[in-house]
């Protein structure tokens, strides 16, 4: 890393390490906004970049109107949520990964506490949808089984998501960003994908409690209550350690911050609350359209096997892709399935945020150990993903906003692996040793 | 700096390009129908016909194929259905 700061000495600019563990060089007189996520440097000279930003809204704009024409208009409203999404979690740095390792190395929880409340506002809509309050809907939870599946797939995919530099949503909202490093993570996600579809039946062939679901058990409303008071401790537990470190707590908004609303709303950064509020609604939104709650990773595993049949491959052996709702999606265009759908959307609104902010493709520079640990912890996120039933959006959040106990499963263990994923990031020399960044 | 930030803006250029062939050749292997069988009726060509592709495209739950097909969530297991291996992200 000593490279990159003599290289910033030279050329006259600043080095911060971002959130995903690459280095960026930040022209000297950029501004430091912090959301409780993570820092970033924005300079004022290089805001709004409109040769980057008018392409990607042209591409949203085109995009949906091709869907609305080749398939359906359900599928052009899916990308314009995802659309939504990525300009969400980019203008807030809404990324798991980065806020579980701040607060494992740092205590500081803002970025926790904000995905606590997204949780806890989409419960609080979700619960009666889908425990039936409203009649006349059709629509599907994530329900997956409690077993030991669950348990590996979700510690993996902890442990990729702190190599990999980010997690589901994150590794989706940084390649918009333009952070190239996170291209290797992609690649790998998907391979990893591929190969946890593979090999899933015979997780699945191991002892588990089947699928827990509160709603079925205790009805909604309790289990509403159930879940917003566990929600609730957790929130005072992570704010408790922060305030036990600090005598304080980071604020979910910035009021620092002077500028006019709209201003901040177009161009960014966003309070980590704005992006907490944003997603619940657009997680809204996916739910009521597309039928089933807001998930990310099937597509990996799609795009994958599609690459895969492309260029010859045989999946006759593949069990995972030969029926069922797997088939059916690859049997079709890829433009027909709702997931692939929103995570191109969530691409190009990150790609059309970063353009507004002008953060786009910042000068990172990337290293072996960089290409090392993206590509390790690439593979164990998808591999994981796949065991898991989701990442943190369609096992985790998804999960837990279903009220399927494995929501609750996939937290402890994917925080679990988080904290093996921090301590190994400093091993392979990516993160400094805790005792130095307190 | 300058000549990283650009590099890098091709590689995420060269990305998105390489993504939008992909996948309109995807598409364009999947999206045409079967075509119809030729009409020799005497009777002028009914025009419904014509619309029944793009019938499915105001109702927010359904797709070419199948009106209200996603039944299961991408990352469930629709134990509905009785069979663990029917959920699309399950298997």
């Amino acid at each position: 890393m000593a490279g990159i700061f003599d290289l910033a000495q030279k050329s006259g600019a600043r080095s911060c390490i971002s959130i995903w563990g690459f280095a960026h060089l930040t022209p000297v007189g950029a501004k430091d906004f912090c959301n409780g996520v993570a820092c970033m440097s924005i300079s004022p000279a290089t805001r709004y970049e409109p040769d980057v930003a008018i392409p990607a809204l042209v591409g949203v704009s085109a995009l949906a109107l091709l869907l609305g024409h080749e398939v359906s208009g359900r599928q052009a409203v899916l990308l314009l949520i995802g659309a939504g999404l990525g300009v969400s979690l980019f203008q807030a740095a809404f990324g798991f990964s980065g806020g579980w390792r701040r607060f494992l190395r740092e205590r500081r929880s803002a970025a926790i506490r904000a995905q606590i409340l997204l949780a806890a506002l989409v419960s609080l809509v979700f619960f009666p949808l889908l425990g039936g309050a409203v009649s006349g809907v059709s629509l599907h939870g994530a329900y997956a089984p409690v077993g030991i599946s669950v348990l590996a797939g979700a510690f993996l995919f902890g442990i990729g998501m702190q190599l990999g530099g980010g997690c589901g949503s994150g590794t989706l909202f940084t390649v918009g960003g333009g952070h190239v490093g996170m291209l290797i993570t992609l690649m790998f996600f998907v391979i990893g994908a591929v190969v946890g579809s593979i090999h899933l039946p015979w997780w699945t062939d191991l002892p588990s409690f089947g699928r827990i679901s509160l709603l079925d058990s205790l009805g909604w409303p309790v289990a509403l209550g159930l879940q917003l008071l566990a929600l609730a401790a957790l929130y005072r537990l992570v704010s408790g350690v922060e305030q036990r470190r600090f005598g304080g707590c980071e604020s979910l908004v910035d009021a620092r911050e002077k500028r006019p609303l709209l201003q901040r709303l177009v161009f960014g950064p966003w309070p980590v609350l704005w992006g907490a509020l944003g997603l619940a609604l657009l997680s809204l939104a996916t739910l009521l359209v597309a039928g089933h709650p807001w998930s990310i990773t099937f597509a990996f595993g799609l795009w994958g096997t599609k690459i895969w049949m492309a260029l010859g491959g045989d999946i006759s052996s593949w069990s995972y892709w030969s029926h069922g709702y797997a088939a059916t999606a690859l049997g079709r265009s890829v433009l027909a399935d709702a997931t692939s759908v929103m995570d191109i959307g969530i691409v190009l609104g990150a790609i059309l945020a970063a353009g507004l902010a002008g953060r786009f493709a910042p000068a990172e520079v990337i290293r072996i150990r960089h290409i090392l640990t993206a590509i390790a912890g690439g593979f164990l996120l998808g591999y994981g993903a796949r065991l898991a039933f989701g990442c943190n959006i369609g096992g985790l959040l998804a999960g837990m906003v279903s009220g399927s106990l494995h929501g609750w499963l996939w937290l402890a263990a994917g925080f679990s692996g988080s904290i093996i994923g921090v301590h190994l990031r400093q091993r392979f020399g990516i993160d400094k040793p805790m005792d130095q960044t307190a | 700096m300058k000549n990283t930030r650009r590099r890098n803006r091709w590689i995420m250029g060269t990305f998105v390009g390489t993504a939008a062939i992909a996948v309109a050749i995807d598409h364009t292997r999947h999206r045409l129908p079967e075509p119809l069988p030729p009409q020799h009726s005497e009777s002028a060509p009914n025009p419904s016909a014509v619309v029944i592709v793009d019938g499915d495209t105001d109702t927010p739950c359904s797709l070419e194929t199948s009106p209200c097909s996603l039944e299961e969530s991408p990352c469930s297991l629709d134990e509905t259905t009785g069979a663990v291996d029917e959920s699309p992200c399950s298997l």
